[in-house]
Order: C-alpha cells, then sequence, then structure tokens
C-alpha cells in the first residue's frame, strides 16, 4: 500500500472506532431531519415554495445535518490528532500528503453521512432526484469539512472550533432556506446558499439549474484552497 | 556505523535561543533558551538534566525539529529518532498499525517494519499488546511502544525525552540492556530527565540552567 493509503486507512480506522463520531452520523441525521421538519410544519405554506413547509424543513434539516456533521468530523480531524501528525512529519511523511490523507478521510465520512442523511429524508419524504439529491448532499458536507479543517487550523481548540462552526452552520442553514424575507445580497454568499437551492431543487421537481451546480462546486474548490493553506500555514509545531 | 559528520560528531547545537512571547498584549514572555551549546558523538550517552521548566523538552523538541529557534543551529549527521515526552501517538489505532504507520513515514519496506516491530516488542515485552488500541495501554506500555516508535528505522542519534516514565524495574533494565547495545552498535544516545539517577550510565552530562546547558563531572 502507498504512503497515501496507509495514512488515509489509519485515519478512516481511527475515525470509524470513535463512537462520538458514529453518534454524529447514525444520530444526528433523524434527530434533525425530524425536528426541523415537524418545527416547520407548524409554520403557514409558503406562497412562493416549490413544497409544503414541512418538506421544506426535512430538507433544511438534511442539509444542516450533512454539512454539521461533515464540518465537526473535519474539526476533529485536525485538532484531535494534532500531535500524532507533527511526530509523522517528523518521522519523514510529507505535509501534503498528511494533509491528502486527511482530506481523502474526510471525503469517505462525508460520503457516508449524507448517504445516512439522504436515507433518513425518503423514509418520510419522495426524493425526484436522488443522484442529484445525494451529489449536493456531498458538496455541502465537502463545502463544510473544509471549513471545518479551517476552522480547525486557525483555531486548534475542539470547543472554541465546535462553537464557531454551530454558529456559522446555523446561521447559515436557516438564511439559505429563502424563508426568511430578506434581501439582503450578502445571503447569497453564505455557503449553504448555492448547495441548498441545488438539493431543494433535486428533492421537490426533480430539477438542477447548471448555475447553482457550478457555484457549489466552485465554493468546495475554493473552501479546498483555503484549507490547504490554513493546513500548511500552521506549521509543524503549530 | 552511522553517519559522522567531519568533526566526530552526530548532532551539534550552537547558540540556542528560545523565547515564547505572549499571544495577548502585555503578556509575559518566558526565555527559555538564552544561547544553549552540545555535541553528540557516535556511540556516546549523554544526559541533559535540569529543573522542572528549566527548557529541557523545548531544547529537545529544537534539536528534533519539532519547534523552531529564535536563533542558533543544529546540525545533524545521520537519522534521528524521537521519543517525546508525551508519546504522540493516535489512540485508536492497535500497536501494530501505529507500527506500520510510522514505519511507512519512515520509508521502510513492509518486511522491515515487521522485523523491527517483533524484535522490539520481544526486547521491550509488549508482544501480547500488538493488537491492543494504544488507549487501552498502561501508561508504562504506552511508554514502551513510544520508545519502540523512536527505533523503529534504526536510528544514528537517539534523542529520548525522560524515556522510562512508568517503566517498572524489569523495564527500566531492559531500556538499559538496549541503550548499551545501541551505543555498541554507534549510535549516539541523548536522555533528558528531571533526575539522573544513575550517573555513571552517562558518558557525559549537561544541566540546562539559565537558558544554558553546563557540562558536568561524571564519576569514572
Amino acid at each position: 500500500m502507498s504512503r497515501l493509503g496507509t495514512a488515509t486507512a489509519a485515519h478512516v480506522r481511527s475515525f470509524a472506532r470513535e463512537p462520538v463520531n458514529l453518534g454524529f452520523l447514525f444520530v444526528l441525521p433523524p434527530v434533525v431531519v425530524e425536528v426541523y421538519g415537524r418545527a416547520m410544519a407548524t409554520f403557514p405554506e409558503f406562497p412562493f415554495a416549490t413544497a409544503g413547509a414541512g418538506t421544506l424543513g426535512r430538507v433544511a434539516g438534511t442539509l444542516f445535518s450533512t454539512a454539521f456533521v461533515a464540518g465537526l468530523l473535519g474539526l476533529f480531524q485536525v485538532i484531535s490528532a494534532r500531535r500524532g501528525d507533527e511526530r509523522l512529519v517528523l518521522c519523514g511523511l510529507g505535509r501534503t500528503t498528511l494533509l491528502a490523507s486527511r482530506l481523502a478521510a474526510l471525503v469517505a465520512a462525508t460520503l457516508a453521512v449524507a448517504a445516512v442523511s439522504l436515507v433518513v429524508l425518503s423514509l418520510s419524504t419522495a426524493v425526484s432526484a436522488p443522484g442529484v439529491a445525494y451529489a449536493a448532499l456531498v458538496g455541502a458536507g465537502l463545502l463544510y469539512g473544509l471549513l471545518g479543517v479551517v476552522v480547525g487550523a486557525v483555531l486548534p481548540r475542539e470547543l472554541e472550533g465546535s462553537l464557531v462552526l454551530v454558529f456559522l452552520a446555523d446561521a447559515d442553514s436557516a438564511l439559505s432556506t429563502g424563508i426568511f424575507a430578506t434581501d439582503a445580497p450578502l445571503v447569497e454568499f453564505f455557503p449553504l446558499h448555492y448547495p441548498h437551492a441545488l438539493f431543494t431543487d433535486a428533492v421537490t421537481t426533480g430539477t438542477v439549474r447548471g448555475g447553482d451546480a457550478a457555484a457549489t462546486a466552485a465554493y468546495v474548490l475554493a473552501a479546498l484552497a483555503a484549507a490547504f493553506v490554513a493546513y500548511r500555514a500552521r506549521g509543524v509545531s503549530g | 556505523m552511522p553517519n559522522i559528520g567531519e568533526d566526530g560528531v552526530v548532532l551539534r547545537a550552537a547558540g540556542l535561543a528560545k523565547t515564547y512571547d505572549s499571544r495577548v498584549p502585555f503578556g509575559r514572555s518566558v526565555e527559555v533558551l538564552t544561547g544553549a551549546d552540545m555535541r553528540l558523538g557516535p556511540g556516546e550517552v549523554v544526559g541533559i538534566v535540569g529543573e522542572n521548566g528549566s527548557g529541557k523538552s523545548t531544547l529537545l523538541q529544537i534539536l528534533v525539529g519539532a519547534l523552531d529557534p529564535d536563533g542558533g543551529s543544529v546540525d545533524v549527521a545521520g537519522r534521528v529518532g524521537w521519543c517525546p515526552q508525551e508519546s504522540r501517538l493516535y489512540e485508536r489505532l492497535t500497536v501494530a498499525e501505529t507500527f506500520d504507520l510510522f514505519g511507512e513515514a519512515y520509508g521502510l519496506s513492509e518486511d522491515a517494519v515487521e522485523s523491527a516491530r517483533d524484535d522490539l516488542a520481544a526486547r521491550l515485552d509488549f508482544e501480547r499488546f500488538l493488537d491492543y488500541q494504544v488507549r487501552h495501554l498502561s501508561g508504562g506500555n504506552r511508554q514502551k511502544v513510544n520508545l519502540a516508535v523512536a527505533l523503529l528505522h534504526d536510528p544514528d542519534v537517539l534523542l529520548l525525552d525522560e524515556p522510562y516514565t512508568g517503566f517498572d524495574w524489569e523495564t527500566y533494565l531492559a531500556f538499559w540492556d538496549l541503550t548499551e547495545d545501541l551505543v555498541e552498535e554507534g549510535v549516539a544516545v541523548a536522555v533528558i530527565s528531571h533526575l539522573v539517577n544513575e550517573r555513571e550510565r552517562f558518558d557525559r552530562i549537561y544541566e540546562l540552567r539559565d537558558g544554558r546547558l553546563h557540562e558536568q563531572e561524571v564519576p569514572s
């Protein structure tokens, strides 16, 4: 096995053996999707919406749980294993190889959490275009996973980093639903804006707007560049 | 036989300086090293002692490259093995997986890793824990693995930070047996400790005091 393969396998094993990660993966999505769905089902119907309020709540909950869990996993990837990673680099594993292995493990975790979230949603809501919906969730998860890496590199403390992610994902998720009457153009720049539009269309109408898909991909690439810069700038001993 | 520098020294540190600056305005800066010099020859065992907070671990982290000094230089000829005070291992990997991962980082083949791992496990008596996750090891066994990871790639220079913390008496003796064998092979060993009980085991002892290393007399 290559260096990258060995390191990635080690990170995935460490991830899968952490009960908290498994809790995030299998417990958080059902709870969040259901809570969002029930809470928003009490809202009046939105005249401009393509689905009922309860469905839109579940859609928002699915996106939030995927993004938030992936963000936490990105954060923990960087912070929890920091000391071991430093030793590994000093033993000769290249810093770029180490980052690549961390990102590969993050991709694997994101694919898993997106799959769990989509399955949970599909138990209560018909998904018109499951493939596109899954891709949109993976995009949102990768985006937040990479933001988690950036936060972890800049603010290397689990509690403080988690709070930053909670605040960011919560505000981002709420504003990206489009149910708040705001004309502020700033909302369009929030990370979940385009993944949310892409995901909502995939679930409710089965359509795909190329602009939303392209913007989501561009955001993921920008987050990847930011994660690379932040991780490299952190230095060996940080 | 290790790679030896032109002057027969495998590790040389000159004028090392390090100050930890406060990250907040008006906070205190701590001057830890103010011009530390040391050298290490092949087959030498050198002790570095000092009070708590004297900067021993900072010195060792600079010697291995984990920390950048504010001033001075470190030259090393050959492969370095580092046993940090905190084990810096992955808690949820098994001991065997830990060796696979670090062996890959050192650039060793699978056979070389397996051979070195089995040899070190037998020598330090942790064979039965190879399938245990690191987090399930006792402090002493964790320290054995920590030390073994530093030795996995057959280093020329071995830098050990409080290496026998948590060892029982048998393991302590096994550690020194292993060290003597390494020294016979020409490996240079530096042991950092806040306590050096058996001074006759060392060729030289430095005391880290006021940010500098002072060489002490060693009984013959």
